[in-house]
């Protein structure tokens, strides 16, 4: 049934609501003036330009890329081994590992860091690399072994037993038949758990230190503190890495299905 | 067998990371904190007890509580136009409108808040087009106040709010409305009598997800409040890293989760009932 | 010395009743076709998947060319299957499909590439080698699937319904396809089907199965003209199913008649089973060794055949008729007399 005009209307509504702050963030982002002043008195890229000459936000920035990829490489050769097992093998403990390994994203994230901060501040882990690869890992890897669960699932159970029949070892079978096959969708995990780490805030909050910071935690203090349009132009580059992942994940699955329901 | 080998290295890393943790979260929820600020081991309830004493705790509760349940149910009520836009949309439509509803949920919080701040702050949009108009004279205060944290959370809740409608949605055969309509129901009357009670499981789904992500939900009161609005969610925050009183803030931690296990378990409860 | 030897196979699900598979023997000879028939859930695809070494049996043995390979995984069998939606690997070419199986069994790769060829040249796709799977048409994928299977020269050819997804036309096109390559190549093959037709126009034996047993192992015809069990009477081919009781050896009593019959059992409630073909319609003239005075109830066209429904004092009784012959411009309401011969009848105990 074609939707009526009251819903048409209604649905508008709520992606106006979705969308304003990033566009608004986009417009401000090119302001020529002191403030988060809409509509901008003029339009320039000093904000941009403010921001690539802030040595510390620059750091924060280089930290959030090295940690993110690191974060995704782990999420992806831990998660993935576990995300074949729970689709295709069948073993004691199958279903109780599969709520496990989804069970940190139950928590909430201010619950996680904290928890977090507690254990690793008396070994002197806070604020450090492997402190925050660890924290930011406990998000990624239930999202890795989520999407590749449901990438391997996908993948017909009869290809494999045609490989084995054709004298390929299980191993053979997995590494030449199922994972080129569940590739995207491997590929597409990988994105979405650098951009889970890339973005993470609240866990990092907890974290980070004076001499190891990330660009969402720089973001948020300066928010709170600030309130002028280079706050907006590091919006910005967020908005930018998080559609540029999009783009790459919806060009290899299709965001959807990636993200899509177990 | 392999496949328990095959799981461990994830396992074990959630083990360091997360089992760890949080039993420590635990175990440190039951410590005391002496009079001059320091922790001291123990094994009591002591401090959980002080905080639900404490009325402070209740009007946290209390606040945190109203507010994501009325984000919760505006977000799930704005969310439902846009599933069934999606839902009756041309196929090859769908992907885009489905993903330009949960994108926000790749952008960080924070970007977004930044965005909302150039739209209710004194100088944003809004203030700008009253002023146009000449409603007001003097900016209308829509931020760093309950009215901020209440659009921005309403805003953050909604993505999460279509992914679980459209998911929901989607397996509704959209033929019974067009049965509906050839019994002689108009739009209004399908909606009502037909779609609604169909979709009530997923609403519900979704208001309860959105409930129990608005009550931890962290940046959105901190930066639209201007720290003027106190949630649980901050007040965990502030003992652990103002007050540094770990004890009190891994007791908040524990209640938190304690209600929104509560709150998990009457869902169940009543879905059960219900069946 | 038989070419494949099942020994009293047995698979049971875990939770399920009763066994999927339950006790099947039997023995094929070297480049025979073995087809399982039997309506889905009789385990007919557990046993060919037990065979493949895919499903591992509780108990019984498998041997090939009287080797035991009961306990081998699939790969250290030398097995080609074609699975029922074909299986192809969606990432690589037909030629690459076609490959696999040699490359994993070792063949150096100078080697590979001729025999690739000569594969897809034997089910005539020498010219789509480089397509990929979901280029394909249905029927050709089937080819690559079977050209995969026998590439690198198994032991036995395993085909799991392997026509049921094609369309009425090609599935008749490929099945002669399958019988005239397997023929050819002298490959020995077991092929499941739930569909007669198939079963009796391709195989040099089939088993019927129900159940988790056979019914019956036997030719085509055996199966069809002497069906050993009621179930096969009932599943394979029409028939009309009458309640009687045996008088004497060789005679019955089927309502208001009596009728003859060369094998009965001794005494007792019997069920018969008459094929629609062996009944005719007889000339005034005309006798036979049972007659049946009948109404035409109802007459359907089907192009070929003519079906006349008749009432007896027997009861239903239905006969096939090649449309022009005599009998096929009766109508509904005529009467006629209806003949059969003694041998035709099948009878069982009730």
């Amino acid at each position: 049934m074609r939707p009526g005009w009251v819903l048409r209307l209604a649905a508008i509504c709520g992606y106006a609501l979705l969308l304003a702050p990033a566009l608004l963030v986009c417009a401000i982002s090119f302001s020529a003036g002191d403030f988060l002043t809409f509509p901008p008195p003029g339009l320039s890229l000093r904000w941009y330009a403010a921001l690539v000459s802030n040595a510390e936000l620059m750091a924060a920035l280089r930290n959030s890329a090295v940690l993110a990829a690191v974060v995704a490489v782990i999420a992806l050769l831990a998660g993935g081994p576990a995300a074949y097992a729970i689709a295709r093998l069948d073993f004691p403990g199958r279903g109780f590992l599969a709520g496990f390994l989804a069970a940190p994203l139950l928590l909430p994230t201010l619950v996680l860091g904290l928890a977090l901060l507690l254990a690793l501040q008396p070994v002197k882990l806070a604020a450090t690399w492997p402190g925050l690869v660890l924290a930011h890992a406990m998000v990624a890897i239930p999202f890795a072994v989520r999407i590749m669960t449901t990438a391997f699932g996908a993948v017909p159970k009869d290809l494999e037993e045609a490989a084995w029949t054709l004298g390929a070892t299980p191993l053979q079978a997995a590494l030449r038949v199922t994972l080129p096959i569940a590739a995207p969708g491997a590929i597409a995990a990988g994105a979405l758990c650098f951009l889970v780490s890339f973005d993470e805030t609240v866990i990092s909050l907890f974290l980070v230190g004076p001499r190891l910071s990330t660009l969402p935690v720089e973001m948020f203090r300066y928010a709170e503190n600030r309130t002028d349009p280079l706050v907006a132009a590091l919006a910005m580059t967020l908005i930018i890495v998080a559609l540029a992942v999009v783009l790459l994940v919806e060009r290899l699955v299709g965001f959807t299905r990636a993200v899509g329901r177990n | 067998m392999i496949g328990l080998l095959l799981c461990l290295p994830a396992a074990l890393i959630l083990g360091l990371g997360f089992v760890w943790p949080v039993a420590l979260l635990a175990r440190i929820s039951l410590n005391r904190t002496t009079d001059m600020g320091a922790m001291e081991e123990a094994f009591s309830l002591e401090t959980m007890a002080k905080l639900v004493e404490d009325d402070f705790t209740w009007e946290l509760a209390w606040n945190t509580a109203t507010l994501s349940a009325t984000c919760g149910a505006i977000a799930v009520a704005l969310a439902l136009p846009v599933a069934l836009l999606i839902r009756s949309a041309p196929p090859q439509w769908r992907g885009l409108l489905s993903l330009m509803a949960v994108a926000p949920l790749l952008v960080s919080s924070t970007a977004r808040i930044v965005g909302w701040m150039a739209i209710l702050g004194d100088r944003g949009m809004i203030n700008a087009v009253l002023a146009w108009i000449g409603v007001v004279d003097d900016p209308v205060r829509l931020i760093n106040n309950w009215t901020g944290v209440r659009i921005g959370l309403t805003e953050s809740l909604m993505p999460y709010a279509c992914l679980v409608l459209i998911a929901g949605l989607g397996r509704l055969d959209s033929r019974l409305e067009e049965a509906a309509a050839t019994l002689g129901a108009t739009r209004t009357k399908t909606f009502l009598r037909v779609t609604l009670p169909l979709a009530a499981p997923a609403l519900a789904a979704a208001f309860l997800l959105v409930f129990v992500l608005g009550v931890s939900a962290f940046v959105t009161p901190r930066l639209m409040g201007g720290g003027r609005v106190f949630v649980v969610a901050t007040e965990i925050f502030d003992l652990a890293l103002e007050t540094v009183d770990w004890p009190a803030a891994a007791a908040m931690a524990m209640l938190l989760l304690g209600s929104l296990g509560l709150a998990m378990a009457l869902r169940g409860l009543v879905a059960k009932v219900a069946r | 010395m038989s070419h494949l030897r099942l020994e009293a196979l047995t698979r049971r699900f875990p939770g399920a009743p009763h066994p999927a598979v339950d006790g099947v023997s039997l023995e094929l000879g070297q480049g025979a076709l073995l087809a399982l028939l039997g309506p889905s859930g009789c385990g007919k695809t557990t046993t060919l998947r037990m065979i493949a070494g895919l499903e591992v049996p509780d108990s019984g043995r498998i041997l090939v060319q009287g080797r035991d390979v009961t306990a081998l995984p699939p790969h250290k069998r030398n097995m080609g299957v074609v699975f029922q939606s074909y299986a192809l690997f969606p990432h690589m070419t037909a030629a690459q499909n076609v490959a696999f199986g040699l490359e994993m069994r070792g063949h150096p790769r100078a080697d590979r590439a001729p025999r690739v060829q000569e594969a897809l040249n034997l089910v005539g796709l020498g010219a789509l080698a480089a397509r990929k799977p979901r280029q394909l048409s249905g029927g050709q994928q089937q080819r690559v699937a079977l050209a995969r299977a026998l590439a690198p020269q198994p032991d036995l050819l395993l085909l799991d319904e392997p026509l049921s997804a094609l369309d009425a036309k090609l599935r008749e096109e490929v099945r002669d396809e399958i019988r005239a390559l397997q023929q050819r190549l002298g490959t020995t093959a077991v092929f499941v089907t739930h569909d007669q037709t198939e079963a009796l126009a391709m195989a040099d034996l089939v088993a019927v199965m129900n159940e988790g047993r056979i019914e019956q192992l036997a030719t085509p015809e055996e199966i069809f003209e002497r069906p050993a069990t009621r179930f096969v009477a009932t599943f394979v081919g029409r028939a009309a199913r009458l309640a009687a009781t045996v008088t004497q050896p060789g005679l019955l009593r089927v309502g208001d008649a009596e009728l003859r019959a060369t094998e009965t059992p001794a005494s007792g409630a019997a069920e018969i089973f008459i094929r629609p073909h062996h009944v005719r319609p007889l000339r005034d003239d005309e006798g036979a060794e049972n007659t049946l005075p009948a109404t035409l109830s109802r007459r359907t066209y089907t192009g070929d055949l003519v079906t006349l429904d008749c009432a007896t004092p027997a009861g239903r009784l239905i006969a096939d008729l090649p449309g022009g012959s005599p009998g096929a411009d009766l109508r509904v309401g005529d009467t006629l007399r209806l003949g059969f011969r003694a041998a035709d009848l099948r009878v069982f105990p009730a």
